[in-house]
């Protein structure tokens, strides 16, 4: 998905009165599913557009969202470690880190 | 210079009125802060030649305009730690790269939407309004009008990748002599090796020799996946497409083999 088309969807479910979190990975070291500037739209019922890379830190990156945009608090940085050996249930092997900023707007 | 508190509508609606246009432009996000008056989620747009616009940022939207520069120059993003713990991540935005089809017909149908999604903004010409018709072409600018004028009505430095998929060799001929004259990225032919042939030798006639297309037309169009339907072709040349944009004309014309590249 494209940053326009991303962004045009989040105008829309904006001005369509839903709250909707925009997470974008600002930092990506070692090996990350996503480059720096991927972007993902979560909005408040779980629907998703885009995709910051899927898997383990896509989830934490949700829950992160979900959290904001339950509480009313205001957008902050989420760190996501895909370092976790391949043997651990549940973790990203990708071998890299990756700082995401998650802003409900 | 700088404008300032130019806070425009809102930041998300200039943002879309930028990608949508032409221009390479610079957002600055606080990501972190700890200075009040200056929260997490501030934007700052940078424009080439010295704009600037805040939404929420203020004052300190010029202090980072060096860093916004360089970023503008470098095409890459990156984060700057400023004063009173905040961080500020800077991101480039380029135009979409565009994309002329010249040709409504089967082939152009599910290309038109492999190259938008694939992130092409997407041109669609042909002279048969029937085909040429946004009805038909969601995704994509439609132009419909005879080839050579309305080739000679765009503007040739935005679209560096043109596909000619006409009806006929003659339209396609035409189409050739236009855009070969242009600074190009990707130039691709449909038909067979022979169609192809018969195609240079008229270019040459027209002032373009085989030397000087060897790698500039991509003909027969496409990475060669054995496509057959007018779905595989489109795949083929979507893929084309993006291994030039990423990779460039050297490797492209690499995947196609020495024999197919230089085939006269």
């Amino acid at each position: 998905m494209t940053d326009l088309a991303l962004a045009r969807r989040l105008l829309q479910l904006r001005r369509d009165g839903l709250r909707v979190c925009l997470a974008t990975v600002v930092e990506a070291a070692g090996s990350t599913p996503r480059d720096v500037g991927a972007k993902m739209l979560l909005c408040g019922d779980g629907a998703t557009f885009g995709t910051i890379g899927g898997g383990c830190g896509e989830a934490v990156v949700r829950s992160a969202a979900l959290r904001m945009l339950a509480s009313g608090q205001g957008p902050g940085l989420v760190a996501v470690d895909l370092t976790q050996g391949p043997g651990e249930r549940d973790g990203d092997v990708c071998g890299g880190r990756m700082r995401i900023f998650v802003d409900p707007g | 210079m700088a404008q300032p508190h130019d806070r425009g509508p809102d930041f998300l609606e200039r943002f879309v009125a930028l990608l949508e246009g032409d221009d390479v432009f610079c957002v600055a996000t606080v990501i972190r802060s700890d200075k009040p008056g200056m929260p997490a989620g501030s934007k700052a747009i940078f424009l080439r030649g010295g704009g600037v616009e805040e939404f929420g940022f203020g004052d300190p939207a010029r202090t980072l305009r060096s860093q916004a520069d360089r970023a503008l120059d470098e095409g890459r993003p990156r984060i700057i730690a400023l004063p009173e713990g905040v961080e500020v991540f800077l991101e480039v935005q380029r135009p979409p790269a565009r994309l002329l089809i010249c040709g409504a017909g089967h082939i152009a149908l599910p290309l038109s939407r492999y190259a938008a999604d694939a992130g092409f903004r997407v041109t669609v010409l042909d002279d048969r309004p029937e085909y040429a018709s946004a009805a038909r072409f969601p995704d994509a600018d439609v132009v419909a009008e005879d080839f050579i004028p309305a080739l000679h009505a765009l503007a040739p430095r935005l679209f560096r990748h043109i596909v000619v998929i006409t009806r006929g060799h003659a339209h396609d001929l035409d189409c050739l002599g236009e855009v070969l004259h242009w600074t190009t990225d990707y130039v691709g032919q449909i038909g067979s090796r022979r169609r192809l042939a018969f195609i240079k030798e008229e270019l040459a006639r027209r002032g373009f020799p085989a030397d000087a297309l060897r790698h500039r037309l991509y003909g027969p169009i496409g990475l060669d996946i054995g496509a057959e339907s007018p779905e595989e072709i489109a795949l083929a040349i979507a893929a084309e497409l993006v291994c030039v944009r990423r990779l460039g004309a050297a490797h492209a014309f690499s995947l196609r083999g020495r024999s197919r590249a230089e085939a006269p």
